[in-house]
Protein backbone atom coordinates (compact mmCIF):
# COMPACT_ATOMS: atom_id res chain seq x y z
CA UNK A 1 0.00 0.00 0.00
CA UNK A 2 2.81 2.11 0.75
CA UNK A 3 4.24 1.41 -2.43
CA UNK A 4 1.01 2.32 -3.87
CA UNK A 5 1.08 6.00 -2.55
CA UNK A 6 4.52 6.15 -3.69
CA UNK A 7 4.71 5.28 -7.10
CA UNK A 8 0.87 7.20 -7.75
CA UNK A 9 2.25 10.39 -5.42
CA UNK A 10 1.97 12.49 -8.00
CA UNK A 11 -1.87 11.21 -9.64
CA UNK A 12 -3.16 12.46 -5.68
CA UNK A 13 -4.14 15.42 -6.82
CA UNK A 14 -6.41 13.88 -9.89
CA UNK A 15 -7.77 11.28 -7.12
CA UNK A 16 -8.90 13.40 -4.66
CA UNK A 17 -10.97 15.42 -7.88
CA UNK A 18 -12.31 12.21 -8.92
CA UNK A 19 -13.57 11.29 -4.88
CA UNK A 20 -14.65 15.29 -4.66
CA UNK A 21 -16.16 15.40 -8.20
CA UNK A 22 -19.70 13.94 -7.78
CA UNK A 23 -20.28 15.56 -4.74
CA UNK A 24 -19.05 18.92 -6.23
CA UNK A 25 -21.33 18.04 -9.58
CA UNK A 26 -24.35 16.93 -7.28
CA UNK A 27 -24.13 20.30 -5.27
CA UNK A 28 -25.03 22.26 -8.60
CA UNK A 29 -27.07 19.80 -10.40
CA UNK A 30 -29.90 18.63 -7.56
CA UNK A 31 -32.86 20.31 -8.24
CA UNK A 32 -32.78 21.98 -4.73
CA UNK A 33 -29.62 21.55 -2.40
CA UNK A 34 -28.97 22.74 1.35
CA UNK A 35 -29.08 26.27 0.50
CA UNK A 36 -32.12 25.91 -2.16
CA UNK A 37 -29.96 26.63 -5.00
CA UNK A 38 -30.21 24.93 -8.28
CA UNK A 39 -27.98 23.96 -10.71
CA UNK A 40 -29.88 27.14 -12.73
CA UNK A 41 -27.57 29.16 -10.43
CA UNK A 42 -24.90 28.60 -13.31
CA UNK A 43 -27.18 29.09 -16.20
CA UNK A 44 -28.09 32.14 -14.36
CA UNK A 45 -24.92 33.66 -13.46
CA UNK A 46 -24.46 33.93 -17.34
CA UNK A 47 -27.52 35.36 -18.39
CA UNK A 48 -26.99 38.38 -16.08
CA UNK A 49 -23.68 38.89 -16.96
CA UNK A 50 -25.16 39.28 -20.43
CA UNK A 51 -28.03 41.05 -20.11
CA UNK A 52 -28.58 42.38 -16.33
CA UNK A 53 -24.97 43.39 -15.25
CA UNK A 54 -24.81 46.13 -17.04
CA UNK A 55 -27.38 48.13 -15.31
CA UNK A 56 -27.80 46.05 -12.17
CA UNK A 57 -23.97 45.64 -11.41
CA UNK A 58 -21.89 42.88 -10.57
CA UNK A 59 -22.94 42.91 -7.32
CA UNK A 60 -26.74 42.99 -7.97
CA UNK A 61 -26.86 46.45 -6.03
CA UNK A 62 -28.04 48.36 -8.92
CA UNK A 63 -24.47 50.20 -9.45
CA UNK A 64 -23.97 48.70 -12.81
CA UNK A 65 -21.85 50.78 -15.39
CA UNK A 66 -24.99 53.02 -16.51
CA UNK A 67 -25.63 53.86 -13.28
CA UNK A 68 -28.48 56.46 -13.12
CA UNK A 69 -30.55 56.74 -16.38
CA UNK A 70 -32.88 60.17 -17.06
CA UNK A 71 -36.40 60.62 -19.40
CA UNK A 72 -38.25 63.73 -20.06
CA UNK A 73 -41.60 63.56 -19.79
CA UNK A 74 -44.23 65.48 -21.70
CA UNK A 75 -45.13 67.89 -19.17
CA UNK A 76 -41.23 68.70 -18.99
CA UNK A 77 -40.10 66.75 -15.65
CA UNK A 78 -36.65 64.69 -15.48
CA UNK A 79 -37.28 61.49 -13.86
CA UNK A 80 -34.24 60.05 -12.32
CA UNK A 81 -34.13 56.41 -13.05
CA UNK A 82 -32.08 54.01 -10.87
CA UNK A 83 -31.60 50.55 -11.43
CA UNK A 84 -32.89 47.73 -8.66
CA UNK A 85 -30.78 46.88 -6.02
CA UNK A 86 -30.91 43.46 -5.45
CA UNK A 87 -29.18 43.06 -2.44
CA UNK A 88 -31.67 44.49 -0.10
CA UNK A 89 -34.35 42.17 -1.33
CA UNK A 90 -37.41 44.56 -1.90
CA UNK A 91 -39.36 44.52 -5.25
CA UNK A 92 -41.81 47.29 -5.81
CA UNK A 93 -44.22 45.00 -8.39
CA UNK A 94 -45.83 42.01 -6.35
CA UNK A 95 -49.09 40.32 -6.19
CA UNK A 96 -48.13 39.85 -2.29
CA UNK A 97 -49.33 42.52 0.24
CA UNK A 98 -46.87 45.00 1.53
CA UNK A 99 -43.53 44.14 3.30
CA UNK A 100 -43.30 40.96 1.76
CA UNK A 101 -41.47 39.15 -1.04
CA UNK A 102 -42.89 38.93 -4.12
CA UNK A 103 -43.99 35.73 -5.82
CA UNK A 104 -41.10 33.68 -8.34
CA UNK A 105 -44.13 34.57 -10.98
CA UNK A 106 -44.07 38.33 -10.14
CA UNK A 107 -40.21 38.39 -10.58
CA UNK A 108 -40.52 36.20 -13.83
CA UNK A 109 -43.35 38.62 -15.37
CA UNK A 110 -40.62 41.67 -14.80
CA UNK A 111 -38.37 39.84 -16.54
CA UNK A 112 -40.61 38.96 -19.30
CA UNK A 113 -42.66 42.10 -19.48
CA UNK A 114 -39.99 44.52 -18.97
CA UNK A 115 -40.67 47.74 -16.62
CA UNK A 116 -42.65 50.70 -18.58
CA UNK A 117 -41.50 54.12 -19.08
CA UNK A 118 -37.86 52.86 -17.37
CA UNK A 119 -34.85 51.19 -19.05
CA UNK A 120 -36.38 47.86 -18.05
CA UNK A 121 -36.89 46.16 -21.13
CA UNK A 122 -38.70 42.87 -22.33
CA UNK A 123 -36.83 39.82 -22.24
CA UNK A 124 -39.96 37.57 -23.87
CA UNK A 125 -38.06 37.37 -26.97
CA UNK A 126 -34.42 37.07 -26.27
CA UNK A 127 -34.32 34.52 -23.48
CA UNK A 128 -35.80 31.61 -23.01
CA UNK A 129 -38.41 30.67 -20.78
CA UNK A 130 -35.40 28.24 -19.07
CA UNK A 131 -32.86 30.90 -18.72
CA UNK A 132 -35.42 33.30 -17.28
CA UNK A 133 -36.59 31.19 -14.78
CA UNK A 134 -32.44 30.46 -13.96
CA UNK A 135 -31.86 34.29 -14.13
CA UNK A 136 -34.59 34.58 -11.31
CA UNK A 137 -32.91 31.93 -9.01
CA UNK A 138 -29.55 34.29 -9.34
CA UNK A 139 -31.31 37.25 -8.50
CA UNK A 140 -32.86 36.11 -5.64
CA UNK A 141 -29.74 34.53 -4.54
CA UNK A 142 -27.84 38.44 -3.96
CA UNK A 143 -30.11 39.01 -0.94
CA UNK A 144 -30.52 37.36 2.18
CA UNK A 145 -34.45 38.28 2.62
CA UNK A 146 -34.92 34.77 1.00
CA UNK A 147 -33.25 32.78 3.76
CA UNK A 148 -35.05 35.20 6.56
CA UNK A 149 -38.11 35.47 5.58
CA UNK A 150 -41.41 33.40 5.41
CA UNK A 151 -43.32 33.48 1.98
CA UNK A 152 -46.76 35.29 1.65
CA UNK A 153 -49.72 34.67 -0.61
CA UNK A 154 -50.37 36.27 -3.46
CA UNK A 155 -53.74 38.53 -3.76
CA UNK A 156 -55.96 37.66 -5.92
CA UNK A 157 -58.02 39.84 -7.85
CA UNK A 158 -61.46 39.79 -9.17
CA UNK A 159 -62.44 42.05 -11.47
CA UNK A 160 -66.30 42.91 -11.20
CA UNK A 161 -68.51 44.01 -14.65
CA UNK A 162 -68.85 47.32 -14.83
CA UNK A 163 -65.19 48.32 -14.66
CA UNK A 164 -65.38 50.55 -18.15
CA UNK A 165 -68.23 52.62 -17.40
CA UNK A 166 -68.94 56.40 -16.47
CA UNK A 167 -71.09 55.39 -13.90
CA UNK A 168 -67.90 53.26 -11.75
CA UNK A 169 -65.01 56.51 -12.83
CA UNK A 170 -67.78 58.66 -11.37
CA UNK A 171 -68.12 57.33 -8.14
CA UNK A 172 -63.84 56.85 -8.31
CA UNK A 173 -63.39 60.58 -8.39
CA UNK A 174 -65.00 60.50 -5.17
CA UNK A 175 -62.85 57.71 -4.31
CA UNK A 176 -59.72 59.69 -5.08
CA UNK A 177 -60.53 62.25 -3.39
CA UNK A 178 -61.34 60.42 0.30
CA UNK A 179 -58.13 58.56 -0.21
CA UNK A 180 -56.21 61.37 -0.62
CA UNK A 181 -54.39 60.25 -3.47
CA UNK A 182 -54.31 64.41 -4.95
CA UNK A 183 -51.94 64.67 -1.85
CA UNK A 184 -48.65 62.86 -4.00
CA UNK A 185 -50.84 62.65 -7.69
CA UNK A 186 -52.54 66.00 -7.74
CA UNK A 187 -55.71 67.32 -8.17
CA UNK A 188 -55.93 66.47 -12.00
CA UNK A 189 -53.50 63.69 -11.58
CA UNK A 190 -50.42 64.60 -13.01
CA UNK A 191 -47.83 63.66 -9.98
CA UNK A 192 -48.16 67.40 -8.76
CA UNK A 193 -50.10 67.38 -5.47
CA UNK A 194 -49.12 69.39 -2.46
CA UNK A 195 -46.67 66.66 -1.11
CA UNK A 196 -44.72 65.52 -4.56
CA UNK A 197 -41.83 67.42 -4.16
CA UNK A 198 -40.79 66.07 -0.38
CA UNK A 199 -40.68 62.61 -1.68
CA UNK A 200 -37.55 60.03 -1.63
CA UNK A 201 -37.42 56.68 -1.64
CA UNK A 202 -35.60 54.03 1.17
CA UNK A 203 -31.68 54.94 -0.82
CA UNK A 204 -32.78 58.29 -0.34
CA UNK A 205 -33.09 59.11 -3.52
CA UNK A 206 -35.75 61.89 -4.69
CA UNK A 207 -38.77 60.18 -6.57
CA UNK A 208 -41.97 60.85 -8.25
CA UNK A 209 -45.60 60.24 -7.93
CA UNK A 210 -47.24 58.97 -11.46
CA UNK A 211 -48.26 61.31 -13.67
CA UNK A 212 -51.66 59.49 -14.76
CA UNK A 213 -51.65 61.10 -17.73
CA UNK A 214 -48.32 59.22 -19.40
CA UNK A 215 -51.02 56.59 -19.50
CA UNK A 216 -48.40 53.71 -19.01
CA UNK A 217 -48.46 52.58 -15.42
CA UNK A 218 -45.19 50.80 -14.94
CA UNK A 219 -46.22 47.38 -14.23
CA UNK A 220 -48.93 47.23 -16.92
CA UNK A 221 -51.92 49.33 -17.34
CA UNK A 222 -54.50 46.59 -17.11
CA UNK A 223 -57.22 47.19 -14.37
CA UNK A 224 -55.95 44.00 -12.28
CA UNK A 225 -52.68 45.84 -12.43
CA UNK A 226 -54.23 49.61 -11.08
CA UNK A 227 -56.05 47.38 -8.48
CA UNK A 228 -52.61 45.51 -7.13
CA UNK A 229 -50.51 48.40 -7.63
CA UNK A 230 -52.94 50.74 -5.01
CA UNK A 231 -53.50 47.94 -2.82
CA UNK A 232 -50.30 46.60 -1.93
CA UNK A 233 -48.34 49.46 -2.59
CA UNK A 234 -44.64 49.73 -3.88
CA UNK A 235 -42.63 48.92 -1.11
CA UNK A 236 -39.35 50.76 -0.92
CA UNK A 237 -40.81 54.04 -2.40
CA UNK A 238 -43.59 56.65 -0.65
CA UNK A 239 -46.68 54.79 -2.16
CA UNK A 240 -48.24 52.91 0.42
CA UNK A 241 -50.62 49.89 0.67
CA UNK A 242 -54.03 50.85 0.91
CA UNK A 243 -54.97 47.50 2.10
CA UNK A 244 -57.02 48.88 4.84
CA UNK A 245 -59.00 50.80 3.18
CA UNK A 246 -61.08 51.78 0.98
CA UNK A 247 -63.78 48.84 0.15
CA UNK A 248 -63.42 46.28 -2.65
CA UNK A 249 -66.35 47.98 -4.31
CA UNK A 250 -64.81 50.87 -4.06
CA UNK A 251 -61.24 50.13 -5.34
CA UNK A 252 -63.10 49.15 -8.64
CA UNK A 253 -64.28 52.72 -8.88
CA UNK A 254 -60.88 53.88 -8.05
CA UNK A 255 -59.63 51.60 -11.20
CA UNK A 256 -62.09 52.82 -13.19
CA UNK A 257 -61.37 56.83 -12.28
CA UNK A 258 -57.80 55.60 -12.58
CA UNK A 259 -58.31 54.40 -16.23
CA UNK A 260 -60.00 57.38 -17.09
CA UNK A 261 -57.17 59.68 -15.70
CA UNK A 262 -54.81 57.55 -17.66
CA UNK A 263 -56.97 57.94 -20.94
CA UNK A 264 -57.53 54.16 -20.80
CA UNK A 265 -61.01 53.63 -20.36
CA UNK A 266 -61.72 51.90 -23.61
CA UNK A 267 -59.15 49.63 -23.31
CA UNK A 268 -60.39 49.02 -19.83
CA UNK A 269 -61.90 45.94 -20.54
CA UNK B 1 -4.13 19.80 -4.41
CA UNK B 2 -3.45 23.27 -6.17
CA UNK B 3 -6.11 22.25 -8.47
CA UNK B 4 -8.63 21.48 -6.05
CA UNK B 5 -8.72 24.54 -4.52
CA UNK B 6 -8.93 26.60 -8.25
CA UNK B 7 -11.77 24.26 -9.23
CA UNK B 8 -13.66 24.74 -5.24
CA UNK B 9 -12.48 28.44 -5.85
CA UNK B 10 -13.71 28.61 -8.95
CA UNK B 11 -17.33 26.53 -8.03
CA UNK B 12 -17.87 29.23 -4.97
CA UNK B 13 -17.66 32.18 -6.70
CA UNK B 14 -20.31 31.04 -9.20
CA UNK B 15 -23.16 31.19 -6.46
CA UNK B 16 -23.54 34.46 -4.47
CA UNK B 17 -22.72 35.11 -0.85
CA UNK B 18 -26.20 35.63 0.11
CA UNK B 19 -27.35 32.21 -0.28
CA UNK B 20 -24.69 30.96 2.26
CA UNK B 21 -27.29 33.28 5.19
CA UNK B 22 -29.45 31.26 7.21
CA UNK B 23 -31.79 32.11 9.97
CA UNK B 24 -31.07 33.46 13.13
CA UNK B 25 -31.98 31.26 15.87
CA UNK B 26 -33.21 31.94 19.59
CA UNK B 27 -33.92 29.64 21.91
CA UNK B 28 -36.54 30.11 24.51
CA UNK B 29 -35.74 28.24 27.73
CA UNK B 30 -37.03 28.78 31.52
CA UNK B 31 -34.97 31.43 33.09
CA UNK B 32 -34.55 29.86 36.88
CA UNK B 33 -31.78 32.70 39.39
CA UNK B 34 -30.74 34.77 36.58
CA UNK B 35 -28.49 38.03 35.72
CA UNK B 36 -29.54 41.45 35.89
CA UNK B 37 -27.79 44.32 33.63
CA UNK B 38 -28.70 47.74 35.08
CA UNK B 39 -27.20 51.36 34.53
CA UNK B 40 -27.42 54.90 33.25
CA UNK B 41 -26.52 56.82 29.71
CA UNK B 42 -24.82 60.03 29.25
CA UNK B 43 -23.75 62.48 27.17
CA UNK B 44 -20.61 63.98 27.24
CA UNK B 45 -21.80 67.58 26.03
CA UNK B 46 -25.02 69.10 26.58
CA UNK B 47 -27.25 69.01 23.47
CA UNK B 48 -29.74 71.41 22.37
CA UNK B 49 -33.09 70.07 21.10
CA UNK B 50 -33.56 71.55 17.63
CA UNK B 51 -37.07 72.49 16.11
CA UNK B 52 -38.00 71.72 12.99
CA UNK B 53 -39.74 74.42 10.50
CA UNK B 54 -42.76 73.35 8.55
CA UNK B 55 -43.70 74.63 5.48
CA UNK B 56 -46.79 73.57 4.46
CA UNK B 57 -47.62 74.04 0.83
CA UNK B 58 -51.22 75.09 -0.64
CA UNK B 59 -53.78 72.81 -1.25
CA UNK B 60 -56.73 73.22 -3.60
CA UNK B 61 -58.95 75.10 -0.40
CA UNK B 62 -56.99 77.41 2.18
CA UNK B 63 -59.80 75.03 4.58
CA UNK B 64 -57.02 72.46 3.65
CA UNK B 65 -54.23 74.21 4.28
CA UNK B 66 -55.38 75.34 7.39
CA UNK B 67 -56.41 71.80 9.02
CA UNK B 68 -52.59 70.61 8.61
CA UNK B 69 -50.77 73.65 9.46
CA UNK B 70 -53.33 73.35 12.81
CA UNK B 71 -52.99 70.10 12.86
CA UNK B 72 -48.93 69.89 12.87
CA UNK B 73 -47.08 73.09 13.90
CA UNK B 74 -47.66 73.39 17.43
CA UNK B 75 -44.94 75.82 18.26
CA UNK B 76 -44.48 78.72 15.92
CA UNK B 77 -42.81 77.87 12.65
CA UNK B 78 -43.03 74.18 13.83
CA UNK B 79 -42.13 71.52 15.68
CA UNK B 80 -39.95 70.29 18.85
CA UNK B 81 -37.77 67.95 17.59
CA UNK B 82 -37.92 65.62 21.02
CA UNK B 83 -34.87 64.19 19.85
CA UNK B 84 -31.91 65.64 22.67
CA UNK B 85 -34.38 64.56 25.65
CA UNK B 86 -31.55 65.15 28.39
CA UNK B 87 -31.26 66.06 32.33
CA UNK B 88 -29.45 68.80 34.19
CA UNK B 89 -27.20 66.21 34.57
CA UNK B 90 -26.18 65.08 31.04
CA UNK B 91 -28.90 62.05 31.04
CA UNK B 92 -30.04 61.05 28.07
CA UNK B 93 -33.77 59.71 27.53
CA UNK B 94 -35.38 57.04 24.57
CA UNK B 95 -31.82 55.33 24.08
CA UNK B 96 -32.22 52.21 23.22
CA UNK B 97 -30.72 49.40 24.83
CA UNK B 98 -30.03 46.24 23.66
CA UNK B 99 -28.06 42.52 23.61
CA UNK B 100 -26.67 41.63 20.38
CA UNK B 101 -25.30 38.17 20.93
CA UNK B 102 -28.38 36.67 22.96
CA UNK B 103 -28.76 33.27 21.77
CA UNK B 104 -30.47 31.52 24.40
CA UNK B 105 -32.95 32.57 27.50
CA UNK B 106 -36.26 33.86 28.55
CA UNK B 107 -39.37 33.85 25.76
CA UNK B 108 -40.39 36.72 24.07
CA UNK B 109 -43.41 38.36 25.89
CA UNK B 110 -46.41 38.43 23.56
CA UNK B 111 -47.05 42.50 23.56
CA UNK B 112 -48.19 44.37 21.15
CA UNK B 113 -47.12 47.85 19.96
CA UNK B 114 -48.48 50.46 19.16
CA UNK B 115 -47.50 53.69 17.20
CA UNK B 116 -50.40 56.38 16.84
CA UNK B 117 -49.85 59.12 14.42
CA UNK B 118 -50.63 62.41 16.06
CA UNK B 119 -50.21 66.09 15.69
CA UNK B 120 -48.01 64.50 13.03
CA UNK B 121 -45.36 62.98 14.89
CA UNK B 122 -45.26 59.29 15.54
CA UNK B 123 -45.96 58.68 19.45
CA UNK B 124 -43.99 56.63 20.75
CA UNK B 125 -40.72 58.13 19.52
CA UNK B 126 -39.16 55.05 20.07
CA UNK B 127 -40.45 51.72 20.45
CA UNK B 128 -40.20 47.93 21.39
CA UNK B 129 -41.99 45.15 19.29
CA UNK B 130 -41.24 41.67 19.61
CA UNK B 131 -41.52 39.13 16.77
CA UNK B 132 -44.77 37.31 16.19
CA UNK B 133 -46.93 39.80 18.12
CA UNK B 134 -48.78 42.56 16.61
CA UNK B 135 -48.25 46.63 15.21
CA UNK B 136 -51.44 48.72 16.19
CA UNK B 137 -50.56 51.82 13.79
CA UNK B 138 -53.29 54.41 14.43
CA UNK B 139 -54.35 58.16 13.00
CA UNK B 140 -54.99 60.14 15.07
CA UNK B 141 -55.26 62.96 12.76
CA UNK B 142 -57.64 64.41 9.96
CA UNK B 143 -54.90 63.87 7.25
CA UNK B 144 -53.40 61.32 5.40
CA UNK B 145 -50.76 59.91 6.81
CA UNK B 146 -48.63 56.73 5.92
CA UNK B 147 -46.36 54.37 8.39
CA UNK B 148 -44.09 53.28 6.23
CA UNK B 149 -41.42 50.59 8.32
CA UNK B 150 -37.99 49.91 6.53
CA UNK B 151 -35.39 47.42 8.44
CA UNK B 152 -32.11 49.61 8.81
CA UNK B 153 -29.66 47.96 6.89
CA UNK B 154 -25.72 48.48 6.89
CA UNK B 155 -25.05 51.35 4.44
CA UNK B 156 -28.14 53.57 5.84
CA UNK B 157 -30.02 51.32 3.12
CA UNK B 158 -33.29 50.34 4.56
CA UNK B 159 -35.27 47.10 3.62
CA UNK B 160 -39.52 47.82 3.45
CA UNK B 161 -41.09 46.02 6.43
CA UNK B 162 -44.66 47.55 5.31
CA UNK B 163 -46.13 50.71 4.38
CA UNK B 164 -49.74 51.45 5.42
CA UNK B 165 -51.82 54.40 3.94
CA UNK B 166 -54.40 56.12 6.97
CA UNK B 167 -55.89 58.14 4.60
CA UNK B 168 -58.87 58.56 7.46
CA UNK B 169 -58.98 60.25 11.09
CA UNK B 170 -58.99 57.64 13.74
CA UNK B 171 -58.37 54.40 11.37
CA UNK B 172 -56.48 51.50 12.97
CA UNK B 173 -54.54 49.11 11.36
CA UNK B 174 -53.12 46.07 12.54
CA UNK B 175 -50.25 44.13 11.38
CA UNK B 176 -48.05 40.89 12.88
CA UNK B 177 -44.76 41.63 13.12
CA UNK B 178 -42.45 39.19 11.02
CA UNK B 179 -39.52 40.84 10.77
CA UNK B 180 -36.60 41.10 13.54
CA UNK B 181 -34.04 43.96 13.63
CA UNK B 182 -34.03 47.68 14.39
CA UNK B 183 -36.65 49.48 12.61
CA UNK B 184 -36.97 52.78 11.27
CA UNK B 185 -40.50 54.63 10.75
CA UNK B 186 -41.84 57.53 8.79
CA UNK B 187 -44.06 58.96 6.67
CA UNK B 188 -44.00 59.87 3.19
CA UNK B 189 -46.32 62.86 3.49
CA UNK B 190 -44.65 64.26 6.37
CA UNK B 191 -40.70 63.65 5.76
CA UNK B 192 -39.86 65.02 9.14
CA UNK B 193 -41.80 62.20 11.25
CA UNK B 194 -39.74 59.25 12.34
CA UNK B 195 -39.74 57.01 15.37
CA UNK B 196 -37.71 53.78 15.66
CA UNK B 197 -38.72 50.11 16.46
CA UNK B 198 -36.79 47.75 17.99
CA UNK B 199 -37.88 44.42 17.12
CA UNK B 200 -37.21 41.53 19.06
CA UNK B 201 -37.06 37.65 19.01
CA UNK B 202 -35.96 38.31 22.52
CA UNK B 203 -36.87 40.28 26.00
CA UNK B 204 -33.61 41.72 26.53
CA UNK B 205 -34.25 45.14 25.10
CA UNK B 206 -34.79 48.41 27.27
CA UNK B 207 -35.31 52.28 26.85
CA UNK B 208 -33.97 54.10 28.94
CA UNK B 209 -36.17 56.70 31.52
CA UNK B 210 -35.42 60.25 31.64
CA UNK B 211 -32.94 60.08 33.96
CA UNK B 212 -31.28 57.61 31.31
CA UNK B 213 -31.59 54.37 33.85
CA UNK B 214 -32.06 51.20 32.23
CA UNK B 215 -32.86 47.21 33.00
CA UNK B 216 -32.85 44.20 31.82
CA UNK B 217 -33.67 41.30 33.99
CA UNK B 218 -33.80 37.48 33.99
CA UNK B 219 -30.18 36.82 31.67
CA UNK B 220 -28.50 33.76 31.34
CA UNK B 221 -25.34 33.87 32.83
CA UNK B 222 -22.69 34.76 30.39
CA UNK B 223 -20.78 37.58 28.16
CA UNK B 224 -23.13 39.79 26.39
CA UNK B 225 -22.77 42.56 23.78
CA UNK B 226 -24.76 45.42 24.64
CA UNK B 227 -25.31 48.04 22.56
CA UNK B 228 -26.65 51.91 22.99
CA UNK B 229 -28.64 53.50 19.99
CA UNK B 230 -29.80 56.84 19.79
CA UNK B 231 -30.79 58.78 16.65
CA UNK B 232 -28.76 62.16 17.88
CA UNK B 233 -25.67 59.92 19.05
CA UNK B 234 -22.95 57.79 17.57
CA UNK B 235 -23.97 54.08 18.91
CA UNK B 236 -21.59 52.76 22.35
CA UNK B 237 -21.20 48.92 21.88
CA UNK B 238 -19.72 47.00 25.56
CA UNK B 239 -19.05 43.85 26.79
CA UNK B 240 -20.71 42.41 30.12
CA UNK B 241 -20.25 39.49 31.71
CA UNK B 242 -23.60 38.48 33.76
CA UNK B 243 -23.96 36.16 36.99
CA UNK B 244 -26.49 34.28 37.93
CA UNK B 245 -28.69 36.13 40.82
CA UNK B 246 -26.77 39.10 40.25
CA UNK B 247 -26.72 42.34 39.33
CA UNK B 248 -24.07 43.72 36.63
CA UNK B 249 -23.75 47.61 36.47
CA UNK B 250 -23.06 49.01 32.73
CA UNK B 251 -22.56 52.88 32.19
CA UNK B 252 -22.76 54.30 28.89
CA UNK B 253 -21.52 57.65 27.60
CA UNK B 254 -21.89 59.12 23.98
CA UNK B 255 -19.25 61.25 22.79
CA UNK B 256 -20.48 62.28 19.36
CA UNK B 257 -23.49 63.59 17.72
CA UNK B 258 -24.75 62.91 14.38
CA UNK B 259 -27.56 63.91 12.13
CA UNK B 260 -30.51 61.49 11.74
CA UNK B 261 -32.02 61.69 7.98
CA UNK B 262 -35.37 63.51 9.13
CA UNK B 263 -32.92 66.96 9.47
CA UNK B 264 -32.17 66.75 6.58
Amino acid sequence: MKGFFKKYRGMMPVFFLMLLSPALMATLQKTKDAYGLTHEIDTGKKVYQERCLICHGVEGNGKGPVDVVRRAEKTGRIIEIYSRDFTVGVFKFRSTPTGCLPTDDDILGTIADGIERSFMPSHKEVLSSEEREAVKEYIKAFSFRWEEEDPCDAITVKKPEGVDSPAFAEKGKMVYKEMKCWECHGYQGVGDGPKADDLKDDWGKQIRPFDFTTGALKRGSSPENVYITFTTGLDGTGMPAYEDSPSEEDRWHLVAYTLKLMKLKGRAE
Amino acid sequence: MKKILVFTLAVSLLIPAAAFAKRVKYEAVEVTNGGTISGKVSTTEKVKDPVISINVKAKETSEDAELERKTCITIPGGQQAMMYLVSGANEVKNVLVTIENVKKGKAAPQKDLEINNYRCRFEPLVGISYVKSKYIIKNSDPLLHNTNFGKMLKGGVKRAVFNLALPYKDQVIKKKNRVAGLIHVKCDAHPWMRAYVYSSRHPYVAITDAKGNFEIKDLLPGKYTVKFWHEGFEEVVKEIEVNGGGVSKLNATFTKTRKPAFMD
